[in-house]
Formats: C-alpha cells, sequence, structure tokens
C-alpha cells in the first residue's frame, strides 16, 4: 500500500510536503526544465515588494565552508510589474504557488495582500518579516513580537488564503514571535530565514559582499534551522514549515520528525536541482519501511528518551511549561 | 539547457596551474555557441556546495560523441577539486547557459583575449575560421607558457604579448589593440571587438570602444549560485547612461554583454 504524502497547511492541501523556498526558484519557470514541478508539494515565489527593488549592489553572493552568504536585497518588479509580468507565468504551474510578500510598513503589508488575493494566482500567502537584507525594517517585524502582532493582525482580515508568516531566526526567543503570529491569525509559520553571517577577504582587508552582512543558509545551518524549528512546534498549534539546510532526503525527514508539517528546499537546489523530487521519494520510501499508512504517523513522532535533559536557550514560557506537563504526561 | 551527466574524457594541466578539461555529454546536449557556459558540479561531495560556472573553451561533435571543452586555472577550492578528476569520473553540469557572441556580418572581429580570458574567444574564432571570415586575435598572457592555443589559431592574424616580453609585444595587449586600430584603419562600421580576460583589461578595452564609438562585446566572469536567473546573486552594475537603475544578471543577461554598458568601476 502507498502511504498518504498529502498535508494541509490551513485550507491548502498539498499532494506532499515538500515546497521550494522563496528566493531559490524565482517565479518557477526559471527551472521548469530542471526541477520536477508536478511531482513537488509547491513553490514559495521571489518576495514581492510595493514597489520595484532593483536589489544590492554586488557582490550578493560568496560561498562559505558547507553555506552561503547572500545580500540580494529582494530584487522583484514591485507588485503592479509582478501582477503584470510573473503572475501570468505562474499561473498554470502544476504545483501550489505560494507568493511571498514583504511590506517596509503596515500599509505596504495590506496592499500586498490585497494584490495578491485579488489576482487569484495565489494559492497561499507567505509574508515575509524576516529578510535581512532590506535596510532597517526588513527585520523589525519578526524580532519583535509586538510589531508581528501588528502586521499579522492588519492583513488577517484582508484575505481568506491561508496566511503562513515565515521569521527570522535571528531573536533569543523565536516560539514566542510565533505564539504572536498565532494568536493573530496566521495559519502556519515557515522558518528559518537566514541568519544574518559575513565574510571578510582577508587579502584586500575588505568584505566579500557588497553589504558587509548577509545572510547565511546552506548544510552548515541545519542543526541551528532543527533547533529553531523544534522551539517553535512546541509553542504553537499551527503548522510550522520547516526549512534550513536540507541537502538529503534525510535532512527534509529531520524536520517532520520534530513535528513541522512541511519542509521547504532552499540552497542545495542550486547544487541539485533534482534535490525536492529525491525528498519526495525518500519520505515516500522511509514510510513504506515504517509501515506508516500516512505522513501524519511521522509528522512529530520524535522520540526523546525520558530523563534526556534540554536546555532553555530561548524557548518561551508556554513551550517550557507545555513540554513540562508533556513529561508529566508521560510519567503518570 | 538541461541538467545532464557527463564524463571526464581528459584533463590535463596544459601550463603550471592551468588545465583543459574535455567533458563528454549526451547526444542530446544542445550545440552551444561560443561565449556560453556550463554550471558544473565539481564532485558529488557535499563540499563545495555550490556549482561553478565555466565558460566554454570548445564543442567536440564528431563521430557521434559530443563534449565540452573547459580551459581553467586553480584558483580556489572548486578548481582544485576539478583539475583532479581522473577520466572516466562522472560529473554533471547544466547547459549551455547564457548568450554567446554575436558577431555581425560584413564586420572585422577583433578578438582580445587576457590570460585564461582566451577560453571563449578560441572557441569564437573558430566558429569564426568554420565560416571562412577573417578576424584579428590578439593574445596577451604574463609569459610564454600562458599563451594557450595560440598554435591552434587558423585563418586568422595574430598579434601576442606578454608581460615578461618573452614573446611578442612587451606589455598589454591593451596596447596592441590601441596599435592595431590606428595601423589597420578601422572605423566603428568595418570592425568591432570582443574581449574576455581579466576585468582591469576589460574596463581599458570598454572605455576605448565607447569612446570611439566601437561596437564591443566582453564575456564577463563572477560568482553565480543558479545560474538560470532565479536567484538574482550575480548582477551586472550598467552606468547611468545604459540603464543605470537595473541589475541585468550575468547569468542570463550574459555572460557576454555590450561592453560600453557596464560599469566596470563597480563590478567587483
Amino acid at each position: 500500500m502507498k502511504a498518504g504524502l498529502a498535508v494541509r497547511i490551513g485550507s491548502l492541501a498539498l499532494r506532499n510536503p515538500v515546497l521550494v523556498a522563496s528566493g531559490i526558484i524565482g517565479y518557477g519557470r526559471e527551472y521548469e526544465r530542471l526541477v520536477a514541478l508536478d511531482r513537488i508539494g509547491g513553490i514559495v515565489t521571489k518576495t514581492v515588494t510595493r514597489h520595484p527593488r532593483a536589489g544590492n549592489p554586488p557582490p550578493r553572493v560568496c560561498e562559505t565552508a558547507s553555506g552561503m552568504l547572500n545580500s540580494i536585497g529582494i530584487e522583484n518588479p514591485g507588485l503592479a510589474g509582478f501582477l503584470e509580468i510573473k503572475a501570468p507565468l505562474l499561473r498554470d504551474l502544476p504545483c501550489a504557488v505560494i507568493v511571498s510578500v514583504e511590506g517596509e510598513d503596515v500599509e505596504e503589508f495590506r496592499e500586498l495582500v490585497q494584490g495578491i488575493d485579488g489576482s487569484g494566482i495565489a494559492h497561499a500567502i507567505e509574508v515575509n518579516i524576516s529578510c535581512p537584507n532590506v535596510g532597517p525594517h526588513g527585520l523589525r517585524y519578526s524580532t519583535d513580537a509586538g510589531m508581528a502582532r501588528e502586521v499579522m493582525g492588519a492583513i488577517r482580515p484582508l484575505t481568506s488564503l491561508p496566511l503562513i508568516a515565515k521569521l527570522t531566526p535571528n531573536v533569543t526567543r523565536i516560539g514566542e514571535i510565533a505564539e504572536a503570529c498565532e494568536a493573530c491569525g496566521a495559519d502556519a509559520v515557515s522558518l528559518v530565514n537566514t541568519f544574518i553571517g559575513m565574510a571578510v577577504d582577508s587579502r584586500s582587508r575588505k568584505p566579500i559582499l557588497g553589504t558587509v552582512l548577509g545572510g547565511l543558509s546552506g548544510p552548515a545551518i541545519k542543526p541551528l534551522a532543527l533547533a529553531k524549528t523544534w522551539e517553535v512546534v512546541q509553542s504553537v498549534d499551527i503548522p510550522v514549515i520547516g526549512m534550513g539546510g536540507i541537502t538529503r532526503p534525510e535532512d527534509a525527514l529531520e524536520f517532520l520528525l520534530l513535528g513541522a508539517t512541511a519542509i521547504q528546499v532552499g540552497t542545495a537546489l542550486f547544487a541539485d536541482p533534482l534535490l525536492p523530487e529525491a525528498c519526495v521519494d525518500g519520505i515516500a520510501s522511509y514510510l513504506a519501511e515504517a509501515r506508516a499508512s500516512s505522513i501524519d504517523e511521522i509528522i512529530g513522532s520524535l522520540e526523546i528518551p525520558e530523563g534526556r535533559g534540554m536546555i532553555r536557550a530561548g524557548r518561551s514560557e508556554r513551550a517550557d511549561r507545555e513540554m513540562a506537563a508533556a513529561r508529566e504526561g508521560r510519567a503518570s | 539547457m538541461n541538467l545532464v551527466s557527463c564524463t571526464v574524457f581528459s584533463n590535463r594541466e596544459v601550463s603550471r596551474g592551468n588545465f583543459l578539461i574535455t567533458l563528454q555529454v549526451p547526444r542530446g546536449f544542445a550545440k552551444p555557441q561560443p561565449g556560453q557556459f556550463v554550471h558544473l558540479r565539481v564532485s558529488h561531495e557535499a563540499e563545495p556546495l555550490l556549482r561553478r560556472p565555466y565558460s566554454l573553451e570548445g564543442f567536440v561533435d564528431r563521430a557521434g560523441i559530443r563534449a565540452v571543452r573547459i580551459y581553467f586555472s586553480v584558483v580556489g577550492r572548486g578548481s582544485r577539486i576539478l583539475a583532479s578528476q581522473p577520466k572516466g569520473r562522472r560529473l554533471d553540469l547544466i547547459g549551455p547557459l547564457g548568450v554567446g557572441f554575436s558577431p555581425r556580418p560584413r564586420r572585422l572581429p577583433i578578438l582580445i583575449a587576457g590570460g585564461r580570458g582566451v577560453a571563449p574567444l578560441l572557441f569564437l574564432s573558430r566558429r569564426l575560421a568554420e565560416r571562412k571570415r577573417p578576424y584579428v586575435f590578439l593574445f596577451g598572457a604574463r609569459s610564454r607558457g600562458e599563451l594557450y592555443g595560440v598554435r591552434e589559431i587558423r585563418g586568422g592574424r595574430v598579434h601576442l604579448a606578454t608581460d615578461d616580453g618573452a614573446v611578442g609585444f612587451h606589455g598589454s595587449v591593451f596596447e596592441l589593440l590601441k596599435r592595431e586600430w590606428e595601423e589597420g584603419s578601422h572605423s566603428p562600421l568595418s570592425a568591432e571587438v570582443f574581449t574576455c580576460g581579466p576585468h582591469g583589461l576589460l574596463h581599458e578595452v570598454s572605455d576605448f570602444a565607447r569612446e570611439r564609438g566601437i561596437r564591443c562585446e566582453a564575456s564577463l566572469e563572477g560568482p553565480m549560485a543558479c545560474a538560470v536567473g532565479a536567484c538574482r546573486g550575480c548582477p551586472v552594475p550598467l552606468l547611468a547612461t545604459a540603464d543605470g537603475r537595473r541589475y541585468p544578471a550575468m547569468c542570463v543577461e550574459g555572460p557576454v554583454m555590450d561592453a560600453t554598458a557596464v560599469d566596470w568601476s563597480r563590478l567587483p
């Protein structure tokens, strides 16, 4: 028997939990000859902003040990340009289309959500409140629970599409930001965006990236991303979409086991365009080996051996309470 | 453009630190144009993470065998691993990618190469020779050993320069261009320039061309992540007089671009 791979993110049904992350696959068409879009759950588009953005000066990418720094700066044609040029390209893609948006203030987030909702091309909206590469505003909304609440609260009444809040890991207590998003009606949270990083050229005595700082992605961040995802799944009841350094199907499974409902493939796609499909196949064979009838039997099935101590780094109080309750439940 | 598996047919050090690798590709691999590139995974290990973009030195298509040739220098992690890949090793690449050179009819192509930048221009010169078109090939390198491929240039007039003066003109290949332009009585209507090499040389050549209204295409080099226009990681800064508010992606709007529109001072 073939196990069911379908998952739900709010009202969005995905044929399987494998997505491609924002900023990786453009608007889908760039990679359509390389990535089997008809076999994966969906894609998240390059982030759309209210006004066109030229992006940051070069160099924008720099390879690091098992990773990559980027400072792209959300180069995109703006909402009007997106609706005119990019939306038609997305319309007939054979997978779910999640449109990523980012505003500089609450009003821009409102306009973006209304514009994307009205276009009819999105199956869900990922609210990027976490890009490290767009000046002083980007990180503001997801490093402060109050501001995350302000944005999510403002856009929730404007659409019935599933809203996915994308979180930055560059905070002390990511669980509290996730809770704020959940409280304001987010259907899901996705994480992690990149970790802020830097590369220096000792010969020229200059930073390598044109913007000095950038966002770190790739396999180097996977253990960090797993820890943040672990914290968030214990803080909220809405679905969590995990990502950060997924390079092999086993990596995707690790996120699912600790409670992510879906995963996103990011940087590793550049090296291996067959990876999303390989993740689908890898998850399917894992379920077959485990004799699981559905992926629900796998999601969140991580076993924490009794008495295994856990450090408190950055967990919210609610997460602490729930973990304590879970331990008591197991003891009784 | 396709993702294809390829096999190392040969890989040899042609001069100190400079290699020529020939990679056999499937028969369905599209015939590349001079100036186009491939995005190569230099090994199947997790490190280094990213593919490497390599301009093609040539394309072999005979007796049912297709292969791409890459002339590269060992400059970092990726090229060091590529240099060590033995005959028979299977790798994979995405290609052919990007925009190649576009010589116009009835104009004399003047090719200007610096160092390993000679690779796509050798490819272009062979294509011109096949079409029995005359051309001028100006090639400068640090030393005799780095004047790669000179003896195979057919059908063109060749002038060489070396930094140490061992062969040809003692100095920069840019001086050869100035001399050729003055002594050859060329005009922007009768000749055009194709160049590849260090960005300093390309900067000089493009200033020279812009001042005289000469059509000039340069093949650019730089780090890339996706190489298919998706990630926007390889922006090319343009002059304000061109379209300075926009950053074309080197991978899809290049790597061969109108050199006179590029703002070389902002390109690392």
